[in-house]
């Protein structure tokens, strides 16, 4: 059996496309460097603009002189925060008070918050005389205390934002269960003092891009960007620039990647709009170097799990949790305070407990906001409860396999309702683990790992058990602001058959790199019984197309239900407006017409009598040769479809309901052999098992368990947005951020699974985020490797330097990064 | 990233006439590394030029100094602000003057706290560069003391005396090639591998972007 083969439970299925590894339609241009990104747009006349940036974490801009500037050649506008401040209202904030009274501008007014906000923006004739003009803007800035750590924000000693007077966000008790019960009967009660998850991001090839184009004419503004949720950056735009949504225009082709920390681009969408309007309607273009995007874009969550405590029975079975979360936003919050209730839709883990309580609150610091980084805010609540499982088996001398195994939500509760209120919709984490173990070859291993040690090297191996929630219920966002106008998720397409009878699809997701022109080709195949090659996907997301809803966009691992659902929807509509239409042509019963390809493409044929309409004459018949048609027949053959999620609005005051369609899973198992002169941990095996339901492409499917598995051994080893106590990003370049490449990347031995999700119409569940399991499964398998020497992974990126730090230090436990084992 | 560094020297001279030429920016100004250009406020705020970087990197930063504490002749304090291409540096640097037998014990001490990209670009190489140029300038001001600079009286280097308005150095005659004493002194660094300072600092000034580096 191949690692391929390595499947349980796969359903049959009827679909001819669904469930192939279709070759991506979407190669043939970015192969061959046909792809269109933002950058590559020329439109007459455009200007470029280079931010003028805060070297500072925290000051106070005492005085700004962009005179100089404004008269260096080339220049057209100098615009500063307080010049776009009289141009703009603040961008609403999603959080209530006191999160909800920070004053978040596009450029900073009278105070920066982190080191590369930006205070003035240069828009030049060409790049390189913005470049030059911004060199010569003089701030003189008064430096105030940079705060760096969430845990110090919330003493208030420093506080960012005075309109808000606290460097708090937003703070909950997240409670379910009968904890106190739960811990007085406890068997073992562990106690955990500190655990970190630190801050990184993605480096997406395409750093942020805009073009902005404020047409004074018609009042209409125009953006070309790789936002990748476009239809909430239009929601926040609209009101700071004070027009209509529909006068917002947003078009975008190919995008290189996103990993979601680009929804939060909307900051620069708006300076480039009102550098527009200022230069009298002239395109302005914005092209982040990789130094901004690594200091001033977005970066992923930190979080501190503080004072947890767990409750075991005497076979280790976890009973109860409590702990006190601080979760780190930077400057601004932004999208987070969705982040405050987000990591809720994974509240257990993969684990049956009933038992907790988690108190949550979120700080503002010196540091560069963060956005939803893929896996975002449900990735460190994983990473946290993986650390609690780890180190409760090790402290009761129980095998991380079997640990899990007595844990493990059993496949036989599926759909299993958690402790608030989220339904796992299907799922089997023993299986998983089975595959994974023999993948891998576990027993093979202890064996080696056994003679190893003996030989005096530090060799461990860790599983990581991590879930990918994917369609979200945006009514969570009334647990964290009960006045959030938000609920539900919605995706749109829309499926035509254009004047020649092309079958033509508009999606309103923002594809990224994921395959959607694909696989929306697949279904749509499917549905119409004809060939992907004749399903022709538009690329990117357009406003104008009017085919998105106010959810649509690429994130939080949902293409797959939402967008693949209102592709199957639409196609369905056209199909069923195709079947009038053919049965009135060929005079035919709607019950004998069959689809199909025929001798003049697809076709509609009448199994009864013989004859048959292909799709020109079908569209030719509505679109240009119409009179005859009966008035009653009443078709467009161009189909909107939404589809809405079944969601309802969460008990608020219970913090209880569904938060979440579907639940992907994945688990990964890794063997890490860390050189004891060198320190360097070295992975020696690594397998990644993953669970997406019905699997609609397989080599996509792969190809996004590959992304996010390098991605998440990056995180663990080498990516780290680390500060310091000044406020300074310590890693704003590659040389020092060091993200993961093929170097440096191990073989990965791959094996999935499939259990239908019984709550999408195609049995599918979103998919791409990856849960971060290597984060997981990396701090696993170090522990594993560590533990007899004392000491405990505490933090989530763990380096050669921290694990030699750790074993210099030992029993000295500095409280940060590898402690010593209490 | 905070950066602290401090030493102490003897120098053959009298504690009021250390006192002078460090108080004084015509003479203090030019001893700083890389030294390029000059601009006077007022007696106790003043601006210099000077070129910063690594090896052949190498950019003009402007650094307002601030002379905050000012006790004649025992303890001198500056308080200083840079600003260049990727950066920003905030530093106190503070002198303790004590008589001994030889002429005068010149103990000094500063710390800077630097911001911006320059932290990650640079990273580590900042802690022993700061060192290098802390100590630069204290080998210049040494050698500019023991050469008789000190022997000037304050405040006459230039046509505008200190405290009368606005004095600019760079761009035009510069009071400081009146001072043909300040030249052996810095002539006679040693060029390293970040280049050397070669030039005095009245044809640095004349010509502020043309370093030898």
């Amino acid at each position: 059996m191949t690692e391929e083969q390595k499947t349980v439970a796969k359903s049959p299925g009827s679909n001819r496309w669904v469930g192939q590894s279709v070759a991506r339609k979407e190669e043939a241009r970015l192969l061959r460097g046909q792809g269109k990104f933002v950058d590559d747009y020329r439109l007459q006349g455009t200007l470029h603009v280079k931010f003028v940036r805060s070297a500072y974490a925290h000051a106070r801009i005492a005085s700004i002189d962009v005179e100089q500037a404004r008269n260096a050649p080339g220049v057209a506008v100098v615009l500063t925060g307080a010049e776009v401040a009289k141009l703009v209202q603040p961008f609403i904030e999603i959080g209530p008070d006191p999160g909800g009274k920070i004053l978040d501008y596009p450029m900073a007014v009278d105070k920066v918050h982190f080191q590369g906000e930006p205070v003035a923006a240069v828009v030049a004739e060409s790049i390189e005389a913005a470049e030059d003009a911004a060199e010569l803007a003089r701030v003189d800035y008064e430096s105030l205390p940079a705060v760096v750590d969430a845990e110090e924000a919330l003493t208030d000693g420093s506080v960012l934002h005075p309109s808000s007077g606290t460097n708090l966000v937003w703070q909950g008790e997240f409670e379910y269960g009968d904890v106190d019960g739960a811990f007085s009967k406890a068997a073992h009660v562990i106690e955990i003092d500190r655990l970190h998850f630190h801050r990184f991001s993605s480096t997406p090839l395409e750093n942020n891009v805009v073009i902005a184009q404020w047409d004074a004419s018609d009042n209409q503004i125009y953006f070309w960007c790789n936002n990748s949720f476009p239809a909430f950056a239009i929601q926040f735009l609209s009101p700071a620039l004070g027009v209509g949504i529909d006068q917002i225009h947003f078009q975008s082709h190919d995008i290189g990647g996103s990993f979601g920390i680009k929804i939060t681009n909307y900051p620069y969408m708006a300076v480039c709009a009102l550098a527009s309007r200022a230069c009298g309607g002239r395109p302005v273009k914005w092209v982040e170097t990789r130094t901004e995007h690594m200091t001033a874009s977005a970066h992923g969550n930190e979080r501190t799990f503080r004072d947890t405590r767990v409750a075991l029975d005497g076979d280790g079975v976890i009973t109860a949790i409590e702990s006190r979360h601080i979760d780190d936003c930077g400057a601004y919050p932004r999208y987070e305070p969705l982040g405050c209730i987000i990591w809720a839709q994974v509240l257990p883990g993969a684990y049956r407990v009933q038992n907790m309580r988690i108190h949550f609150s979120q700080a503002v610091t010196n540091k560069c906001p963060v956005g939803p980084n893929r896996g975002y805010s449900r990735m460190q609540h994983l990473w946290f409860l993986e650390r609690v499982i780890d180190i409760c088996g090790h402290r009761l001398g129980i095998p991380a396999d079997e640990m899990r195994l007595r844990n493990y939500i059993k496949s036989s509760e599926m759909p299993y309702t958690t402790p608030n209120g989220c339904v796992y919709d299907s799922g089997d984490y023993a299986a998983m683990q089975r595959i994974a173990k023999d993948l891998i070859g576990w027993d093979e291993w202890q064996s080696k790992i056994a003679e190893a040690r003996r030989q005096g090297r530090l060799i461990g191996i860790g599983i990581g058990t991590t879930l990918d929630s994917g369609t979200n219920n945006f009514g969570q966002s009334q647990i964290i602001n009960p006045r959030a106008p938000y609920s539900g998720q919605s995706e749109g397409a829309n499926v035509k058959l254009d004047i020649y009878g092309e079958i033509v699809v508009s999606i309103g997701s923002v594809p990224q790199g994921q395959g959607h022109e694909t696989t929306a080709a697949q279904v749509v195949a499917d549905v119409l019984n004809v060939h992907p090659d004749m399903v022709k996907v538009r690329p990117g997301f357009d406003t104008d197309r009017n085919v998105h809803t106010g959810h649509s966009g690429t994130y939080a691992s949902q293409f797959a239900v939402t967008g693949l659902s209102a592709v199957h929807g639409a196609a369905a509509k056209l199909k069923s407006e195709l079947s009038r239409l053919a049965s009135f042509a060929l005079g035919a019963n709607e019950d004998d017409l069959e689809f199909g390809v025929g001798t003049q493409g697809p076709e509609v044929k009448d199994n009864k009598s013989g004859k048959s309409i292909n799709y020109w004459g079908l569209a030719n018949l509505v679109n240009v040769n119409n009179a005859g048609l009966p008035p009653d027949l009443d078709v467009t053959l161009n189909c909107r479809y939404v589809y809405r999620a079944p969601f309802k609005v969460p008990d608020i005051q219970r913090k209880y309901g569904n938060l979440t369609l579907t639940y992907a899973a994945q688990l990964h198992i890794a063997v890490i052999e860390i050189d004891r002169e060198t320190y360097i941990p070295k992975i020696l095996g690594y397998v990644a098992v993953d669970d997406c339901g019905r699997v609609v492409n397989p080599a996509i499917v792969r190809g996004q368990v590959f992304g996010a598995t390098a991605h998440g051994i990056g995180a663990a080893l080498y990516e780290d947005c680390r500060y310091d106590e000044a406020g300074n990003l310590l890693a704003s370049t590659f040389s020092d951020y060091i993200p993961i490449t093929a170097l440096n990347m191990p073989r990965i031995r791959y094996g999935h699974l499939e259990s239908p999700s019984p709550f999408s119409y195609n049995g599918a569940k979103g998919m791409g985020e990856g849960g971060a399991a290597p984060v997981h499964t990396v701090c696993a398998a170090l522990q594993d490797a560590l533990w007899s020497s004392g000491v405990i992974v505490k933090d989530s990126h763990n380096t050669a330097d921290s694990v030699f730090r750790a074993l210099s230090t030992l029993g000295l436990d500095r409280g940060q990064g590898l402690g010593a084992r209490d | 990233m905070a950066l602290q560094f401090g030493g102490e020297f003897e120098i053959q001279r009298a504690l009021e006439e250390v006192y002078d030429f460090l108080s004084d920016p015509h003479r203090f100004g030019p001893v700083l590394p890389y030294f390029r250009g000059l601009t006077v406020a007022d007696e106790r705020n003043f601006e210099v030029k000077v070129s910063v970087g690594i090896s052949h990197i190498r950019g003009m930063a402007d650094v307002k100094l601030n002379l905050a504490e000012a006790d004649r002749p025992r303890r001198l304090a500056y308080r200083g602000r840079g600003s260049l291409a990727g950066g920003s540096v905030d530093f106190n640097a503070r002198f303790d003057l004590e008589p001994n037998s030889k002429g005068s014990k010149v103990a000094w001490k500063g710390e800077a706290q630097v911001f911006g990209v320059l932290t990650s670009i640079a990273g580590g190489l900042l802690q022993p560069l700061a060192q290098k140029n802390a100590q630069k300038a204290i080998d210049g001001l040494r050698a500019a003391l023991e050469s008789g600079v000190g022997d000037q009286e304050p405040g006459v280097s230039g046509q505008s005396p200190v405290g009368s308005g606005q004095l600019s150095v760079l761009g035009s005659p510069s009071p400081l090639a009146t001072q043909p004493e300040l030249a052996p002194p810095l002539a006679a660094s040693s060029p390293d591998s970040e280049g050397a300072n070669s030039q005095t600092s009245a044809s640095a000034a004349e010509t502020p972007v043309q370093g030898s580096e």
